[in-house]
């Protein structure tokens, strides 16, 4: 596969400068979101989050299946994570890069380990039948800070997914399909978001928000943090690159909360647009047999 | 379960791939991203010509035997229209991603191993060839694919073009062709039980949507109100979708 081109010499000395200089290429400011976009599918469950030039597409699925046996009383919940040759030529299909690990790593740890999903609730039969939630991440384009716009785009698609009704009727499992019964929402107990900061210099005293792929290639190393709209903290991932001092830190995770409450409000709103236009006006308007005049 | 729904494309959706495309029709939303000429892996590496890579990736799940039965498909009918002998020792990378598909809303369907339909081959066809138009691939010809099935109601034959999941499933055959530009037959696919008569029929029926361009069409409307003839003129939405995006790239002022 062909390697990822590097920015020349002259190009990463002329971000890095227009950096210390509080400039970025884009004209933002260093705390900066590029305009996030989120958009869902027709059917339930599909998010479609853009930011900036980076494109990722989230599908949330659900079947029923067998617990594993050392939890019997727990659902299952995957999250899927390849990265294809769309995304840039350099990925090679079933074979996982450094960025492909690290990005499903983090959104394990972000979603999955952080309790957002009640898995207790996708059990249905304890020890034999139970919902396997999977979502498959797909990253459409690749343009800087991935793991913010997978993780946003994960969560999305949880929240807009609804899985089959079930019922249990002396001891018959029974699940409805879509043209039965309406589908019912996953329980959801927070929303966690990725906040991923890049930095810069010699000792890393530039800190800069939702860096782009440029940007990226040049930092010295980069912090994750994720953090639900309540400032509790689910993880901080600081993995290599140079030393960051703690108090720089704190002020990243303060910044972080705001931005994450500008997330979950961009979220409840776009979530109530589209229950908005779903709703037919409830079983009463679906009932109704006179015509609009 | 809209099945005549027209046929829309958006070209150069990506910003960082060579060549882009959206396609949805049917029901079916497809994106693809085409790469290439780049350089090839030592082992797909070939001394005359371009190897080119299909890669189909379903919306849930991991792809399994159906889905790299279908890459092969597209691979070898792909190869047909792509001048691959100008590029020796390099790749053409076609990525098709499925965005959504039609689902039968009376079964609930296993999703951890995905099974891509055999009706969904003329979507990622398509989205294909318009992607390498947007690539700027070198090719013999454009090409346009259909999907028709067959299916026996009451002792009356039916053909139906463009068939959603539950036609599919009650249909007695199902046929994918595709044609090239000069009306030539590029790929021809069929699933079930049928004679060559009807098989004939389905050639007519696929030949009919895939190669009338828009005046011959006008024309019949306007004689006979030919409307049973069903399906969109392919061809003539390819050209049309190829002349916008001509018409707005030029229009830089």
């Amino acid at each position: 596969m062909p390697r990822e081109v590097e920015p020349s010499l002259n190009e990463r000395q002329f971000v890095l400068q227009a950096l210390q200089e509080n400039l970025r290429l884009d004209g933002r400011e260093l705390d900066q979101y590029r305009p996030l976009e989120l958009n869902f599918g027709e059917e339930y469950g599909v998010a479609d989050v853009t930011l900036g030039k980076t494109r990722v597409l989230a599908k949330a699925t659900a079947e029923v299946t067998v617990p594993y046996t050392d939890r019997p009383l727990d659902g299952i919940f995957t999250i899927a994570t390849e990265l294809s040759p769309m995304t840039s030529p350099s990925f090679e299909v079933n074979r996982p890069t450094e960025t492909e690990v690290l990005l499903s790593r983090l959104l394990e740890k972000t979603v999955r380990r952080s309790g957002a999903l009640d898995t207790e609730s996708l059990c249905l039969v304890a020890g034999q039948k139970c919902w396997s939630v999977r979502v498959d991440v797909h990253v459409l384009s690749h343009d800087g800070n991935l793991i913010d716009a997978a993780c946003f785009a994960v969560v999305a698609a949880l929240r807009h997914f609804r899985k089959p009704d079930t019922s249990m009727e002396a001891g018959v499992l029974t699940v409805y399909t879509p043209a039965e019964r309406e589908p019912v929402p996953l329980s959801w107990l927070h929303s966690p978001f990725c906040v991923t900061w890049s930095f810069f210099g010699e000792d890393g005293e530039i800190a800069v928000l939702d860096a782009t792929w440029l940007e990226e290639q040049v930092r010295m190393g980069s912090c994750t943090v994720s953090l639900n709209k309540h400032g509790e903290i689910c993880q901080i991932a600081k993995l290599g690159g140079t030393p960051v001092d703690a108090v720089a830190l704190l002020q990243c995770t303060s910044v972080a909360l705001t931005k994450v409450k500008e997330f979950s409000e961009l979220m409840d709103r776009r979530l109530a647009e589209d229950l908005k236009r779903r709703d037919k006006g409830g079983f009463m308007a679906q009932l109704r047999a006179d015509n609009d005049r | 379960m809209t099945a005549t729904t027209a046929p829309e494309a958006a070209l150069g959706v990506l910003p960082r791939a060579d060549g882009s495309a959206k396609y949805s029709h049917a029901g079916y939303i497809v994106t693809a991203s085409v790469n290439g000429p780049i350089e090839a892996q030592r082992r797909d590496e070939h001394p005359y010509e371009a190897h080119v890579d299909v890669i189909v990736r379903p919306a849930a799940g991991v792809g399994g035997t159906r889905e790299r039965h279908l890459e092969s498909i597209l691979q070898s009918s792909l190869a047909q229209i792509i001048l691959v002998r100008n590029f020796p020792r390099s790749l053409i990378q076609i990525v098709l991603q499925v965005e959504h598909s039609p689902e039968n809303d009376y079964v609930n369907t296993k999703l951890v191993q995905a099974n891509l339909n055999f009706a969904i081959m003329p979507a990622l066809f398509q989205t294909a060839v318009l992607a390498l138009l947007s690539a700027g691939v070198p090719m013999k010809a454009t090409a346009t694919a259909t999907a028709v099935a067959l299916s026996h109601q009451d002792g009356s034959k039916r053909t139906i073009v463009d068939p959603s999941p539950r036609e599919v499933e009650t249909a007695q055959s199902v046929h994918v062709l595709a044609f090239t530009s000069h009306d030539e037959l590029l790929l021809a696919e069929s699933e079930g039980d049928f004679t060559v008569k009807e098989w004939d029929d389905v050639y007519e029926t696929a030949s009919k949507v895939c190669c009338q361009s828009a005046l011959q069409k006008e024309g019949i409307a306007m004689v006979l109100d030919d409307e049973d003839a069903g399906g969109p003129a392919m061809r003539h939405f390819l050209r049309s979708t190829m002349e916008s995006k001509v018409a707005a790239d030029l229009h830089w002022k």
